[in-house]
């Protein structure tokens, strides 16, 4: 008795773990878009303060490649709106991925309640 | 003493955690401000070098091959120079604005820092208290911790009574009284919204008894006000222009109080300043008291809601049904009975307008609601103005035939007189209500300006009618008033135009 319950208890702590990893990647991947906004932001700005007098490069690898004033802008423009929808997404993904979490938090406490009265049971006996 | 000793340990432990917990994050602070600060300083440097750079067309340098080798170069274009702007992209620039990219940097550097030593403060303040709750757990240092242990037995039954005091319609003086009688300083509030709902039975009855206290206080005020009053009616009959410049000058201040601007000039003349002292002595008694309803300042688009009203119909219902509303928020926020509240309203005295709707059909002898005060035979009995439809006919009626005596001055002067002789009854009243409950707790400002034209139109509409017949039975010594000052429109030409 005591021993399956254990099991149990066991392998949802896995799932929890699981489940807690797949958050954090998440969050960190969450971070790496909001610190690309912040600095698409910054470009963004920095563009519109540059005239057309400035030549405006792109670095494609190894290769500086010269672009125009108004092309740099419209893609970092595209690139904000991409980053903001990825970092939109993730933030739903997140969301369920805490909800499946805190269930799984709860299943494991009840599993443990159980564990320990199985636990005081075979004690008892 | 050994589970004190184990709770006090735990919480030691706790607090041990709390406190690394929060040198951890100031830790952490630190360190970014110290990043910050590098960056600074490399961002000082550059700026540094970018302002000498275009001295010189060229220089020679010595330029770094790989690791270990440097090869003789020259720098050439000094005033050209490739700026990363980030996500891998560059802009050629000059130098100064490159400069002036960096100083855009510095500043969002700066902010940084600021922030990080903000935080850094915060968590240095937490770490202080942890420190101090660990000493104050140990029980070692001077500080000793504080608690009263709050006895229920004592509250119920008082808290019932303060509980009263604390509705939002009960009248204040009774609640002074009983907040005197049982003075309890912690947690008033709470103990009164768990009593609240115990009370609401008692209440109800107790509410009768003050009704009943209040009608005696009532004529005993109403003689009093009539003794006052009449010596300031014959004044102002004689002076007639400056009750009108008095009651124009106190329509907008008293526009802002919805119950009030009907009123007898000569009540308003005393009873503003009066009402308002009283309103102000309850502001007070509700600002002392912890519950008791505070006075809310709100707007009305449509005045003619707001207007005081007769009867059971027409506008006032609006208004007390806001009021209703908004005294059942504010109750609800403050833990009152709301279903009292509205029973209070129905039942209870606390507006002039109330007065009317209770008093009125007695007075009347009419049983039947009426629909407008500026009826000729309920004029007698009210003095409120009634911003309803089917008064405008009336209104029309009135300013002809008010046009055939002194406009403004009779009707001003005549107003007086009607509320003071007829409508002392029902004027008193409301003064004393004044007293005791200036008003249900919500100031309905109105716009002056709308009010302005209206009230002058209004608020005599009433009286002229009585006025009309006194003068008609008595002496008809006004009937060729001079003609109206230029400056003042009689009251119905100015209902007439507005009309227009």
């Amino acid at each position: 008795m005591a021993e399956t319950v254990q099991k149990k208890l066991q392998g949802e702590i896995d799932k929890y773990t699981q489940m807690q990893k797949e958050v954090s990647k998440n969050m960190s991947v969450r971070q790496k878009l909001e610190t690309q906004l912040t600095e698409n932001n910054i470009v963004k700005t920095e563009l519109d303060l540059l005239d057309s007098s400035n030549t405006i490069f792109k670095l494609i690898g190894p290769v500086l490649v010269k672009q125009d004033l108004d092309e740099a802008k419209a893609n970092v423009a595209k690139r904000l709106e991409y980053i903001n929808g990825e970092i939109q997404r993730y933030e739903s993904l997140l969301k369920d991925m805490e909800k499946k979490s805190e269930q799984q938090r709860e299943v494991l406490t009840s599993l443990q309640q159980e564990f320990q009265k199985a636990q005081g049971l075979a004690v008892s006996s | 003493m050994a589970e004190e000793g184990n709770v006090s340990a735990e919480q030691l432990g706790g607090l041990l955690k709390l406190r690394h917990e929060h040198e951890k994050v100031v830790k952490d602070c630190e360190s970014r401000i110290q990043h910050w600060i590098k960056v600074s300083d490399d961002y000082d440097a550059l700026k540094d070098r970018l302002r000498t750079l275009p001295d010189q067309l060229c220089y020679d340098v010595m330029v770094p091959f790989g690791r270990l080798a440097f090869m003789p170069g020259k720098l050439v274009h000094t005033n050209e120079v490739m700026v990363l702007l980030g996500d891998n992209w560059f802009a050629k620039c000059s130098t100064k604005q490159a400069q002036k990219i960096v100083d855009h940097r510095m500043k969002h550097v700066k902010n940084e820092m600021e922030d990080l030593s903000k935080t850094r403060k915060n968590f240095q303040a937490r770490v202080g208290f942890a420190k101090d709750l660990e000493t104050m757990s140990d029980r070692k240092g001077h500080y000793v911790e504080i608690r009263e242990e709050v006895g229920d037995d004592g509250f119920t039954v008082t808290k019932g009574k303060q509980r009263i005091a604390h509705k939002l319609n009960s009248k204040p003086k009774l609640d002074s009284v009983l907040d005197l009688k049982d003075e309890n300083e912690e947690e008033v509030k709470g103990e009164k919204e768990e009593a609240g709902g115990k009370k609401s039975v008692l209440t109800e009855e107790e509410l009768w008894t003050r009704l009943d206290e209040l009608e005696k206080l009532e004529e005993l005020q109403d003689e009093q006000d009539r003794l006052s009053d009449n010596a300031d009616m014959n004044g102002e009959d004689t002076t007639t222009s400056s009750s009108e410049e008095e009651r124009e000058a106190d329509a907008p201040p008293i526009n802002g109080i919805s119950l009030k601007p009907s009123w007898s000039s000569a009540a308003r003349s005393t009873a503003p300043l009066s009402g308002k002292i009283q309103e102000e002595e309850e502001e007070d008694e509700d600002e002392e008291d912890h519950g008791l309803p505070t006075i809310f300042f709100s707007h009305t688009v449509e005045p003619k809601k707001v207007r005081i009203n007769t009867g059971k119909n027409t506008t006032l219902k609006f208004s007390e049904r806001k009021e209703q509303k908004e005294h059942s928020k504010r109750k609800k926020k403050n833990g009152h009975n709301n279903g009292h509240s509205h029973h209070e309203l129905h039942n209870k005295i606390t507006t002039p307008a109330d007065v009317y709707r209770l008093f009125v059909d007695v007075k009347n002898g009419e049983l039947v609601p009426r629909k407008s005060i500026l009826k000729s035979r309920s004029r007698e009995n009210s003095v409120c103005s009634d911003t309803s439809e089917s008064s405008t006919a009336d209104f029309d009626e009135r300013r002809i035939i008010g046009r055939s005596f002194s406009h403004d001055e009779a009707n001003h002067s005549d107003t007086s007189d009607g509320i003071a002789e007829e409508d002392s009854p029902v004027s008193v009243p409301l003064q004393t209500h004044s007293r005791f409950e200036a008003f249900s707790g919500t100031v309905i400002e109105k716009d002056p300006m709308h009010l302005s034209v209206p009230h002058l139109t209004i608020s005599p509409p009433t009286l002229p009618t009585i006025l009309e017949r006194k003068q008609e039975e008595v002496v008809p010594d006004v009937v060729a008033p001079p003609p109206p000052a230029p400056k003042r429109v009689s009251k119905f030409k100015a209902a007439r135009l507005q009309q227009k």
